[in-house]
Protein backbone atom coordinates (compact mmCIF):
# COMPACT_ATOMS: atom_id res chain seq x y z
CA UNK A 1 0.00 0.00 0.00
CA UNK A 2 1.68 3.48 -0.97
CA UNK A 3 1.90 5.74 1.59
CA UNK A 4 -0.47 8.65 1.96
CA UNK A 5 -0.24 9.46 5.37
CA UNK A 6 3.06 11.38 4.59
CA UNK A 7 1.06 14.20 3.12
CA UNK A 8 0.15 16.25 5.83
CA UNK A 9 1.74 19.22 7.49
CA UNK A 10 -0.20 17.84 10.53
CA UNK A 11 2.80 14.85 11.32
CA UNK A 12 5.72 17.88 11.00
CA UNK A 13 7.10 19.00 14.27
CA UNK A 14 6.25 22.64 15.89
CA UNK A 15 8.54 24.72 13.85
CA UNK A 16 10.67 25.32 17.24
CA UNK A 17 12.20 21.61 17.33
CA UNK A 18 13.98 22.24 14.47
CA UNK A 19 14.22 25.85 14.62
CA UNK A 20 15.78 25.84 18.56
CA UNK A 21 18.67 23.18 17.39
CA UNK A 22 19.56 25.83 14.51
CA UNK A 23 19.38 28.62 16.48
CA UNK A 24 21.85 27.40 19.14
CA UNK A 25 24.68 25.87 17.20
CA UNK A 26 26.26 29.17 15.49
CA UNK A 27 26.92 29.81 18.96
CA UNK A 28 29.36 27.19 19.44
CA UNK A 29 31.03 28.01 16.24
CA UNK A 30 31.56 32.02 18.03
CA UNK A 31 33.46 30.24 20.84
CA UNK A 32 35.65 28.17 18.49
CA UNK A 33 36.44 31.34 16.51
CA UNK A 34 37.07 32.64 20.11
CA UNK A 35 39.13 29.86 20.62
CA UNK A 36 41.51 30.50 17.61
CA UNK A 37 41.64 34.11 18.38
CA UNK A 38 43.20 33.24 21.50
CA UNK A 39 45.00 29.95 21.54
CA UNK A 40 45.12 29.54 17.23
CA UNK A 41 49.14 28.91 16.85
CA UNK A 42 48.69 25.71 18.97
CA UNK A 43 45.67 24.26 17.43
CA UNK A 44 46.92 24.37 14.53
CA UNK A 45 50.61 23.07 15.26
CA UNK A 46 49.35 19.55 16.01
CA UNK A 47 45.43 17.89 16.26
CA UNK A 48 46.61 16.36 19.38
CA UNK A 49 47.03 19.69 21.71
CA UNK A 50 44.47 19.85 24.34
CA UNK A 51 43.20 23.11 22.71
CA UNK A 52 42.61 21.22 19.40
CA UNK A 53 40.77 18.35 20.75
CA UNK A 54 38.36 21.32 22.41
CA UNK A 55 37.42 22.91 19.63
CA UNK A 56 36.61 19.88 17.57
CA UNK A 57 34.53 18.51 19.55
CA UNK A 58 32.90 22.37 19.88
CA UNK A 59 32.50 22.09 16.19
CA UNK A 60 31.75 18.76 15.54
CA UNK A 61 29.29 18.24 18.53
CA UNK A 62 27.89 22.10 19.03
CA UNK A 63 27.96 23.01 15.45
CA UNK A 64 27.29 20.27 12.89
CA UNK A 65 25.94 17.13 15.16
CA UNK A 66 23.48 19.94 16.75
CA UNK A 67 22.47 20.81 12.87
CA UNK A 68 21.93 17.43 11.86
CA UNK A 69 19.60 16.05 15.14
CA UNK A 70 17.71 19.05 14.50
CA UNK A 71 16.86 18.44 10.84
CA UNK A 72 17.04 14.64 10.84
CA UNK A 73 13.76 15.02 13.69
CA UNK A 74 12.14 17.50 10.82
CA UNK A 75 13.15 15.29 7.74
CA UNK A 76 11.87 12.21 9.99
CA UNK A 77 7.74 12.14 9.68
CA UNK A 78 8.49 13.22 5.26
CA UNK A 79 10.19 10.35 5.04
CA UNK A 80 8.61 7.90 7.16
CA UNK A 81 5.23 8.94 6.87
CA UNK A 82 4.57 8.53 10.90
CA UNK A 83 5.17 10.82 13.54
CA UNK A 84 8.21 10.44 15.29
CA UNK A 85 6.99 9.62 19.15
CA UNK A 86 7.20 12.60 21.42
CA UNK A 87 9.15 14.59 18.97
CA UNK A 88 8.94 17.88 20.86
CA UNK A 89 10.17 16.07 23.83
CA UNK A 90 12.80 13.65 22.26
CA UNK A 91 14.29 17.41 21.04
CA UNK A 92 14.67 19.01 24.16
CA UNK A 93 16.27 16.51 25.85
CA UNK A 94 18.48 16.06 22.88
CA UNK A 95 19.35 19.18 22.95
CA UNK A 96 20.07 20.02 26.12
CA UNK A 97 22.46 16.34 26.57
CA UNK A 98 24.31 17.76 23.65
CA UNK A 99 24.61 21.44 24.74
CA UNK A 100 25.37 20.61 28.33
CA UNK A 101 27.53 17.59 27.23
CA UNK A 102 29.63 19.31 24.61
CA UNK A 103 30.09 22.24 26.91
CA UNK A 104 31.47 19.83 29.57
CA UNK A 105 33.49 17.88 27.32
CA UNK A 106 35.38 20.35 25.64
CA UNK A 107 35.67 21.92 28.79
CA UNK A 108 37.22 19.06 30.39
CA UNK A 109 39.41 18.37 27.66
CA UNK A 110 40.84 21.81 27.41
CA UNK A 111 41.48 21.67 31.13
CA UNK A 112 42.04 18.20 31.84
CA UNK A 113 39.58 18.42 34.67
CA UNK A 114 38.01 14.90 35.37
CA UNK A 115 34.72 15.94 36.96
CA UNK A 116 33.68 18.15 33.61
CA UNK A 117 34.94 15.42 31.45
CA UNK A 118 33.27 12.57 33.28
CA UNK A 119 29.95 14.66 33.22
CA UNK A 120 30.35 15.93 29.64
CA UNK A 121 30.87 12.31 28.22
CA UNK A 122 28.10 10.98 30.43
CA UNK A 123 25.44 13.69 29.24
CA UNK A 124 26.54 13.03 25.40
CA UNK A 125 25.95 9.09 25.90
CA UNK A 126 22.57 8.91 27.32
CA UNK A 127 21.41 12.05 25.35
CA UNK A 128 23.08 11.04 21.79
CA UNK A 129 22.06 7.08 22.88
CA UNK A 130 18.37 8.31 23.42
CA UNK A 131 18.23 10.21 20.25
CA UNK A 132 19.42 7.62 17.96
CA UNK A 133 17.08 4.62 19.41
CA UNK A 134 13.88 6.94 19.09
CA UNK A 135 15.06 8.01 15.59
CA UNK A 136 16.11 3.96 14.57
CA UNK A 137 12.78 3.11 15.57
CA UNK A 138 10.87 5.72 13.24
CA UNK A 139 13.60 4.56 10.64
CA UNK A 140 12.58 1.12 11.06
CA UNK A 141 9.03 1.81 9.75
CA UNK A 142 10.27 4.62 7.16
CA UNK A 143 9.44 3.53 3.75
CA UNK A 144 10.40 7.01 1.58
CA UNK A 145 13.36 6.83 -0.97
CA UNK A 146 15.07 3.23 -0.04
CA UNK A 147 18.10 4.32 -0.82
CA UNK A 148 17.76 7.85 1.47
CA UNK A 149 16.30 5.71 4.13
CA UNK A 150 19.36 2.96 3.80
CA UNK A 151 21.42 6.02 4.11
CA UNK A 152 19.83 7.71 7.58
CA UNK A 153 19.85 4.38 8.96
CA UNK A 154 23.80 4.01 8.44
CA UNK A 155 24.24 7.16 9.54
CA UNK A 156 22.56 6.95 12.55
CA UNK A 157 24.23 3.49 13.36
CA UNK A 158 27.58 5.16 12.91
CA UNK A 159 26.57 8.07 15.34
CA UNK A 160 25.93 5.31 17.73
CA UNK A 161 29.47 3.19 17.16
CA UNK A 162 31.00 7.39 16.80
CA UNK A 163 29.61 8.00 20.31
CA UNK A 164 30.79 4.23 22.00
CA UNK A 165 34.21 5.14 20.39
CA UNK A 166 34.30 8.51 21.99
CA UNK A 167 33.05 6.73 25.49
CA UNK A 168 36.01 4.22 25.18
CA UNK A 169 38.60 7.12 24.36
CA UNK A 170 37.04 8.79 27.28
CA UNK A 171 37.74 5.70 29.45
CA UNK A 172 41.36 6.14 28.59
CA UNK A 173 41.74 9.49 29.56
CA UNK A 174 40.41 9.13 32.64
CA UNK A 175 42.94 6.14 33.13
CA UNK A 176 41.76 2.84 31.91
CA UNK A 177 44.39 1.19 29.86
CA UNK A 178 43.44 0.86 25.89
CA UNK A 179 45.83 -0.25 23.88
CA UNK A 180 46.91 1.25 20.34
CA UNK A 181 45.06 4.80 21.61
CA UNK A 182 45.49 6.51 18.32
CA UNK A 183 43.92 3.70 16.08
CA UNK A 184 41.01 4.07 18.52
CA UNK A 185 40.99 7.95 17.88
CA UNK A 186 41.48 7.96 13.93
CA UNK A 187 37.99 5.33 13.94
CA UNK A 188 36.18 7.58 16.19
CA UNK A 189 37.42 10.26 13.87
CA UNK A 190 36.21 8.20 10.77
CA UNK A 191 32.77 6.90 12.06
CA UNK A 192 31.96 10.49 13.32
CA UNK A 193 32.96 12.42 10.01
CA UNK A 194 32.85 9.67 6.99
CA UNK A 195 29.83 7.55 8.77
CA UNK A 196 27.56 10.01 10.55
CA UNK A 197 28.29 13.13 8.75
CA UNK A 198 29.09 11.91 5.40
CA UNK A 199 26.62 9.44 4.63
CA UNK A 200 23.84 11.57 6.01
CA UNK A 201 25.31 14.17 3.54
CA UNK A 202 24.51 11.56 1.22
CA UNK A 203 21.46 10.64 1.60
CA UNK A 204 20.10 14.04 1.95
CA UNK A 205 21.73 14.87 -1.15
CA UNK A 206 20.01 12.35 -3.26
CA UNK A 207 16.75 14.46 -2.31
CA UNK A 208 17.77 17.90 -2.07
CA UNK A 209 20.07 18.64 -4.74
CA UNK A 210 17.88 17.74 -7.37
CA UNK A 211 14.96 19.40 -5.81
CA UNK A 212 16.61 22.59 -4.79
CA UNK A 213 18.51 23.71 -8.60
CA UNK A 214 16.29 21.21 -10.55
CA UNK A 215 19.40 18.13 -11.31
CA UNK A 216 19.45 15.12 -13.18
CA UNK A 217 18.78 12.64 -10.29
CA UNK A 218 21.88 10.90 -9.20
CA UNK A 219 22.81 7.83 -10.95
CA UNK A 220 21.63 4.19 -9.07
CA UNK A 221 25.48 3.05 -9.32
CA UNK A 222 26.28 5.77 -6.72
CA UNK A 223 23.31 5.58 -4.51
CA UNK A 224 23.09 2.01 -3.88
CA UNK A 225 26.75 1.40 -3.39
CA UNK A 226 27.64 5.05 -1.76
CA UNK A 227 26.75 4.77 1.44
CA UNK A 228 27.02 0.76 2.17
CA UNK A 229 30.76 1.82 0.95
CA UNK A 230 31.46 4.04 3.40
CA UNK A 231 30.10 1.62 6.10
CA UNK A 232 31.83 -1.25 4.78
CA UNK A 233 35.34 0.43 4.79
CA UNK A 234 34.53 1.72 8.32
CA UNK A 235 33.94 -1.92 9.50
CA UNK A 236 37.07 -3.32 8.00
CA UNK A 237 38.92 -0.66 9.32
CA UNK A 238 37.65 -1.33 12.65
CA UNK A 239 38.06 -5.10 12.16
CA UNK A 240 41.66 -4.22 11.45
CA UNK A 241 42.30 -1.76 14.45
CA UNK A 242 40.66 -4.73 16.97
CA UNK A 243 43.56 -7.18 15.12
CA UNK A 244 46.13 -4.94 15.86
CA UNK A 245 46.74 -4.48 12.65
CA UNK A 246 49.17 -1.39 11.71
CA UNK A 247 47.39 -1.06 8.11
CA UNK A 248 43.84 -0.22 9.54
CA UNK A 249 43.75 3.10 8.36
CA UNK A 250 44.23 2.44 5.18
CA UNK A 251 40.79 0.73 5.22
CA UNK A 252 39.06 4.05 5.21
CA UNK A 253 40.49 4.45 2.06
CA UNK A 254 37.13 2.83 0.63
CA UNK A 255 34.94 4.82 2.84
CA UNK A 256 36.59 8.16 1.38
CA UNK A 257 36.59 7.11 -2.47
CA UNK A 258 32.76 7.00 -2.08
CA UNK A 259 32.79 9.97 -0.43
CA UNK A 260 34.86 11.38 -3.59
CA UNK A 261 32.56 9.51 -6.13
CA UNK A 262 29.49 11.26 -4.41
CA UNK A 263 31.38 14.66 -4.26
CA UNK A 264 31.90 14.24 -8.23
CA UNK A 265 28.89 13.08 -8.97
CA UNK A 266 27.06 15.95 -7.25
CA UNK A 267 29.07 18.98 -8.72
CA UNK A 268 28.20 17.11 -12.21
CA UNK A 269 24.47 16.98 -11.57
CA UNK A 270 24.66 20.73 -10.33
CA UNK A 271 27.00 21.79 -13.50
CA UNK A 272 24.17 20.21 -15.28
CA UNK A 273 21.12 21.92 -13.47
CA UNK A 274 18.16 23.54 -14.86
CA UNK A 275 17.66 26.34 -13.05
CA UNK A 276 20.76 28.44 -13.72
CA UNK A 277 20.44 30.58 -11.02
CA UNK A 278 23.70 30.73 -8.66
CA UNK A 279 22.15 31.50 -4.92
CA UNK A 280 24.48 31.16 -1.81
CA UNK A 281 23.68 27.14 -0.84
CA UNK A 282 24.92 26.25 -4.58
CA UNK A 283 28.21 28.30 -3.82
CA UNK A 284 28.40 26.35 -0.19
CA UNK A 285 27.33 23.34 -2.22
CA UNK A 286 30.68 23.73 -4.48
CA UNK A 287 32.78 24.53 -2.13
CA UNK A 288 32.10 22.18 0.48
CA UNK A 289 32.20 19.32 -2.86
CA UNK A 290 35.67 20.32 -3.73
CA UNK A 291 37.14 20.31 -0.56
CA UNK A 292 35.62 16.82 -0.14
CA UNK A 293 37.65 15.96 -3.35
CA UNK A 294 40.76 18.12 -2.09
CA UNK A 295 40.81 16.56 1.68
CA UNK A 296 41.21 13.21 0.14
CA UNK A 297 43.94 14.41 -2.41
CA UNK A 298 45.88 15.58 0.64
CA UNK A 299 44.71 12.37 2.65
CA UNK A 300 46.38 10.34 -0.09
CA UNK A 301 49.86 12.20 -0.34
CA UNK A 302 50.63 12.09 3.57
CA UNK A 303 49.66 15.88 4.19
CA UNK A 304 48.74 17.34 7.53
CA UNK A 305 46.41 16.15 9.85
CA UNK A 306 45.77 19.96 10.94
CA UNK A 307 44.98 21.13 7.07
CA UNK A 308 42.56 17.66 6.73
CA UNK A 309 40.85 18.84 10.05
CA UNK A 310 40.54 22.36 8.42
CA UNK A 311 38.70 21.35 5.28
CA UNK A 312 36.58 19.37 6.66
CA UNK A 313 35.53 20.26 9.79
CA UNK A 314 35.14 23.94 9.42
CA UNK A 315 35.06 23.49 5.72
CA UNK A 316 32.27 21.24 5.01
CA UNK A 317 30.91 20.32 8.87
CA UNK A 318 30.41 24.51 9.42
CA UNK A 319 30.15 25.39 5.51
CA UNK A 320 27.61 22.69 4.21
CA UNK A 321 24.99 22.95 7.35
CA UNK A 322 25.28 27.27 6.78
CA UNK A 323 23.98 26.74 3.09
CA UNK A 324 21.47 24.43 4.29
CA UNK A 325 20.37 26.71 6.96
CA UNK A 326 20.05 29.46 4.60
CA UNK A 327 17.69 27.93 2.43
CA UNK A 328 15.28 25.74 4.80
CA UNK A 329 14.99 28.31 7.43
CA UNK A 330 13.15 30.80 5.19
CA UNK A 331 11.33 27.45 3.81
CA UNK A 332 10.01 26.06 6.73
CA UNK A 333 9.06 30.01 7.90
CA UNK A 334 6.92 30.45 5.13
CA UNK A 335 5.59 26.60 4.83
CA UNK A 336 4.12 26.71 8.44
CA UNK A 337 3.05 30.60 8.24
CA UNK A 338 0.78 29.03 5.29
CA UNK A 339 -0.87 26.29 6.99
CA UNK A 340 -1.54 28.85 9.59
CA UNK A 341 -3.20 31.03 7.37
CA UNK A 342 -4.88 28.12 5.53
CA UNK A 343 -6.70 27.24 9.04
CA UNK A 344 -7.02 30.12 9.99
CA UNK A 345 -8.66 31.19 6.96
CA UNK A 346 -6.89 34.50 7.10
CA UNK A 347 -6.80 34.81 2.92
CA UNK A 348 -6.52 38.73 3.61
CA UNK A 349 -3.05 38.69 4.52
CA UNK A 350 -0.18 38.52 2.21
CA UNK A 351 2.39 36.21 3.36
CA UNK A 352 6.24 37.33 3.36
CA UNK A 353 7.88 35.17 0.41
CA UNK A 354 11.36 33.59 1.30
CA UNK A 355 13.54 36.18 0.52
CA UNK A 356 11.89 38.50 2.84
CA UNK A 357 12.74 35.80 5.58
CA UNK A 358 16.88 36.01 5.07
CA UNK A 359 17.77 38.17 2.15
CA UNK A 360 19.82 36.90 -0.26
CA UNK A 361 22.19 39.59 -0.57
CA UNK A 362 23.32 39.34 3.27
CA UNK A 363 23.51 35.72 2.89
CA UNK A 364 25.84 36.45 -0.04
CA UNK A 365 27.89 38.84 2.29
CA UNK A 366 28.04 35.90 5.09
CA UNK A 367 29.38 33.43 2.91
CA UNK A 368 32.50 36.12 1.46
CA UNK A 369 33.20 36.53 5.18
CA UNK A 370 33.16 32.42 5.40
CA UNK A 371 35.87 32.23 2.22
CA UNK A 372 37.53 34.34 4.10
CA UNK A 373 37.61 32.96 7.00
CA UNK A 374 38.61 29.31 5.23
CA UNK A 375 41.44 30.73 3.14
CA UNK A 376 42.69 32.16 6.34
CA UNK A 377 42.67 28.90 8.43
CA UNK A 378 43.90 27.13 5.16
CA UNK A 379 46.97 29.02 4.93
CA UNK A 380 47.50 28.69 8.79
CA UNK A 381 47.48 25.01 8.45
CA UNK A 382 50.20 25.05 5.76
CA UNK A 383 52.22 27.48 7.42
CA UNK A 384 51.86 26.04 11.23
CA UNK A 385 54.70 27.49 13.85
CA UNK A 386 55.41 30.83 11.94
CA UNK A 387 55.00 34.00 12.80
CA UNK A 388 52.69 34.94 10.06
CA UNK A 389 51.30 31.32 10.45
CA UNK A 390 50.19 32.67 14.20
CA UNK A 391 48.82 35.97 12.83
CA UNK A 392 46.71 33.78 10.08
CA UNK A 393 45.23 31.28 12.50
CA UNK A 394 44.32 34.85 15.06
CA UNK A 395 42.61 36.38 11.69
CA UNK A 396 40.73 33.37 11.00
CA UNK A 397 39.88 32.90 14.45
CA UNK A 398 37.84 36.37 14.25
CA UNK A 399 36.49 35.74 10.77
CA UNK A 400 35.13 32.48 12.02
CA UNK A 401 33.01 34.99 15.21
CA UNK A 402 32.34 37.24 12.24
CA UNK A 403 30.73 34.88 9.66
CA UNK A 404 28.90 32.82 12.72
CA UNK A 405 27.47 35.90 14.23
CA UNK A 406 26.04 36.73 10.95
CA UNK A 407 24.91 33.58 10.07
CA UNK A 408 23.38 33.93 13.82
CA UNK A 409 21.81 36.99 13.19
CA UNK A 410 19.92 36.01 9.94
CA UNK A 411 18.72 33.13 11.88
CA UNK A 412 17.16 35.36 14.66
CA UNK A 413 15.81 37.81 11.72
CA UNK A 414 14.46 34.66 10.26
CA UNK A 415 12.62 33.67 13.75
CA UNK A 416 11.68 37.01 14.77
CA UNK A 417 9.81 37.61 11.50
CA UNK A 418 8.12 34.51 11.45
CA UNK A 419 6.64 35.06 15.05
CA UNK A 420 5.49 38.48 13.71
CA UNK A 421 3.34 36.72 11.22
CA UNK A 422 2.38 33.86 13.38
CA UNK A 423 0.72 36.06 16.02
CA UNK A 424 -0.85 38.62 13.41
CA UNK A 425 -3.01 35.37 12.06
CA UNK A 426 -3.92 34.94 15.53
CA UNK B 1 0.28 -1.41 -12.93
CA UNK B 2 0.51 1.37 -15.74
CA UNK B 3 2.07 4.66 -15.31
CA UNK B 4 0.53 6.49 -18.34
CA UNK B 5 -0.46 9.02 -15.79
CA UNK B 6 2.31 8.94 -13.53
CA UNK B 7 4.47 9.94 -16.98
CA UNK B 8 2.40 12.48 -18.19
CA UNK B 9 1.62 14.69 -15.25
CA UNK B 10 5.12 14.06 -13.79
CA UNK B 11 6.42 15.20 -17.41
CA UNK B 12 4.05 18.10 -17.25
CA UNK B 13 5.70 18.96 -13.88
CA UNK B 14 9.03 19.16 -15.43
CA UNK B 15 7.53 21.69 -18.06
CA UNK B 16 6.44 24.06 -15.27
CA UNK B 17 9.72 23.48 -13.59
CA UNK B 18 11.51 25.21 -17.04
CA UNK B 19 9.26 27.73 -17.35
CA UNK B 20 10.07 28.95 -13.42
CA UNK B 21 13.37 28.30 -14.25
CA UNK B 22 12.88 30.66 -17.34
CA UNK B 23 11.34 33.43 -15.69
CA UNK B 24 14.52 33.39 -12.91
CA UNK B 25 16.45 33.76 -15.76
CA UNK B 26 14.58 36.12 -17.27
CA UNK B 27 14.91 38.36 -14.61
CA UNK B 28 18.58 39.47 -15.27
CA UNK B 29 17.43 40.78 -18.46
CA UNK B 30 16.09 43.65 -16.83
CA UNK B 31 13.57 43.32 -19.86
CA UNK B 32 10.34 43.85 -18.30
CA UNK B 33 8.21 43.41 -21.11
CA UNK B 34 9.71 39.53 -21.89
CA UNK B 35 9.70 39.05 -17.62
CA UNK B 36 6.05 39.40 -18.17
CA UNK B 37 5.72 37.41 -21.14
CA UNK B 38 7.54 34.04 -19.64
CA UNK B 39 5.41 34.72 -16.11
CA UNK B 40 2.46 34.49 -17.56
CA UNK B 41 3.53 31.46 -19.49
CA UNK B 42 4.33 30.30 -16.44
CA UNK B 43 0.85 31.28 -14.72
CA UNK B 44 -0.75 29.90 -17.52
CA UNK B 45 1.00 26.62 -17.58
CA UNK B 46 0.01 25.90 -13.72
CA UNK B 47 -3.22 27.19 -14.32
CA UNK B 48 -3.81 24.56 -16.78
CA UNK B 49 -2.09 21.46 -14.84
CA UNK B 50 -4.18 22.67 -11.93
CA UNK B 51 -7.36 22.64 -14.09
CA UNK B 52 -7.09 19.45 -15.51
CA UNK B 53 -6.53 17.56 -11.83
CA UNK B 54 -9.38 19.51 -10.17
CA UNK B 55 -11.52 18.86 -12.91
CA UNK B 56 -11.09 15.53 -14.28
CA UNK B 57 -8.43 13.48 -12.35
CA UNK B 58 -9.14 13.87 -8.66
CA UNK B 59 -12.85 14.14 -9.21
CA UNK B 60 -12.74 10.64 -10.87
CA UNK B 61 -10.25 9.15 -8.80
CA UNK B 62 -12.11 9.94 -5.07
CA UNK B 63 -14.73 8.33 -7.33
CA UNK B 64 -13.34 5.25 -7.75
CA UNK B 65 -11.05 5.38 -4.70
CA UNK B 66 -12.65 6.90 -1.51
CA UNK B 67 -9.12 6.74 0.66
CA UNK B 68 -7.60 9.29 -2.04
CA UNK B 69 -10.16 11.88 -0.61
CA UNK B 70 -7.91 13.03 2.33
CA UNK B 71 -4.70 13.35 0.23
CA UNK B 72 -6.58 15.13 -2.68
CA UNK B 73 -7.54 18.16 0.04
CA UNK B 74 -4.16 18.63 0.83
CA UNK B 75 -2.95 19.05 -2.98
CA UNK B 76 -5.88 21.41 -3.28
CA UNK B 77 -4.69 23.48 -0.49
CA UNK B 78 -1.15 23.51 -1.67
CA UNK B 79 -2.72 24.21 -5.10
CA UNK B 80 -4.42 27.72 -3.48
CA UNK B 81 -0.98 28.42 -1.81
CA UNK B 82 0.28 28.26 -5.09
CA UNK B 83 -2.33 30.08 -6.82
CA UNK B 84 -1.37 32.80 -4.08
CA UNK B 85 2.09 33.38 -5.25
CA UNK B 86 1.69 33.07 -8.88
CA UNK B 87 -0.51 36.37 -8.04
CA UNK B 88 2.22 37.52 -5.58
CA UNK B 89 4.48 37.21 -9.12
CA UNK B 90 2.21 38.40 -11.11
CA UNK B 91 1.93 41.78 -8.99
CA UNK B 92 5.74 42.16 -8.62
CA UNK B 93 5.98 42.10 -12.13
CA UNK B 94 3.43 44.49 -13.21
CA UNK B 95 5.29 46.92 -10.14
CA UNK B 96 8.86 45.78 -11.64
CA UNK B 97 10.20 45.00 -8.58
CA UNK B 98 13.01 42.70 -8.95
CA UNK B 99 13.81 41.67 -5.32
CA UNK B 100 10.07 40.57 -5.02
CA UNK B 101 10.01 38.84 -7.99
CA UNK B 102 13.19 36.87 -6.65
CA UNK B 103 12.24 35.77 -3.78
CA UNK B 104 8.46 34.82 -4.98
CA UNK B 105 9.98 32.36 -7.61
CA UNK B 106 12.62 31.24 -4.86
CA UNK B 107 9.16 30.38 -2.87
CA UNK B 108 7.34 29.31 -5.64
CA UNK B 109 10.12 26.78 -6.62
CA UNK B 110 10.36 25.34 -2.98
CA UNK B 111 6.33 24.87 -2.93
CA UNK B 112 6.32 23.36 -6.45
CA UNK B 113 8.83 21.34 -5.78
CA UNK B 114 7.51 19.14 -2.54
CA UNK B 115 4.37 19.40 -3.49
CA UNK B 116 5.38 17.59 -7.11
CA UNK B 117 7.30 14.96 -5.27
CA UNK B 118 3.63 13.79 -3.49
CA UNK B 119 2.04 13.60 -6.13
CA UNK B 120 4.86 12.11 -8.30
CA UNK B 121 5.32 9.48 -5.67
CA UNK B 122 1.19 9.06 -4.27
CA UNK B 123 -1.34 10.93 -6.05
CA UNK B 124 -0.53 9.63 -9.52
CA UNK B 125 0.79 5.84 -8.80
CA UNK B 126 -3.20 5.46 -6.71
CA UNK B 127 -4.67 7.11 -9.75
CA UNK B 128 -2.90 4.84 -12.48
CA UNK B 129 -3.66 1.55 -10.32
CA UNK B 130 -7.44 2.96 -10.18
CA UNK B 131 -8.24 4.49 -13.20
CA UNK B 132 -6.53 2.03 -15.70
CA UNK B 133 -9.01 2.19 -18.53
CA UNK B 134 -9.36 6.11 -18.41
CA UNK B 135 -5.25 7.36 -18.36
CA UNK B 136 -4.72 7.66 -21.62
CA UNK B 137 -7.66 9.82 -22.17
CA UNK B 138 -6.82 11.62 -19.36
CA UNK B 139 -3.36 11.94 -19.94
CA UNK B 140 -4.12 13.52 -23.88
CA UNK B 141 -6.04 16.24 -22.22
CA UNK B 142 -2.66 18.41 -21.05
CA UNK B 143 -1.10 20.60 -23.14
CA UNK B 144 -0.28 19.03 -26.54
CA UNK B 145 3.28 20.71 -25.89
CA UNK B 146 4.08 17.76 -23.58
CA UNK B 147 4.40 14.96 -26.53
Amino acid sequence: MLNAAGLSLDQAPPIETPFSFFLLAPLFAIAAGGMLVWKGELILLSRWTPQALAITHLLALGFLTQVMCGALLQMLPVLAGAPVPGVVALGRLTQAALAVGCVALSWGLYSGHRVALMAGGTALLAGLLVFALVVAVALWRARGVPQTVVAMRLAVAALVVTTLLGTLLLAALLGAGVAGFQGWVNLHLGWGLLGWAGILIMGVGYQVVPMFHVTPAYPAWLTRTAAPSVAAGLILATLLTLMEQSTAIWALGLSIVACVLFAMVTLNRQFRRERPRIDTTLLYWWVSMSLMIAAALVWVLDGRDELIGVMVLIGIGVGLPTGMLLKIMPFLSWFHLQHRQVTARRFDLRLPHMGAFIPERLARVQFGVFALMLALLTLAAVFPGTGWGRGLARAGGVALILSSAMLWWLQIQCYLRYRRFSRTLG
Amino acid sequence: MGSVITDAFTQDHHRCDQLLAAAETSLGSGDWVAIAQVADALCTAMEAHFALEEGTLFPELTQVFRVAANPIEVMLSEHAQMRALLLDLTDAVAEHDKETCVGVLETLHFAVQQHNYKEEAVLYPMADGALRERAPEISDMLAPTDR
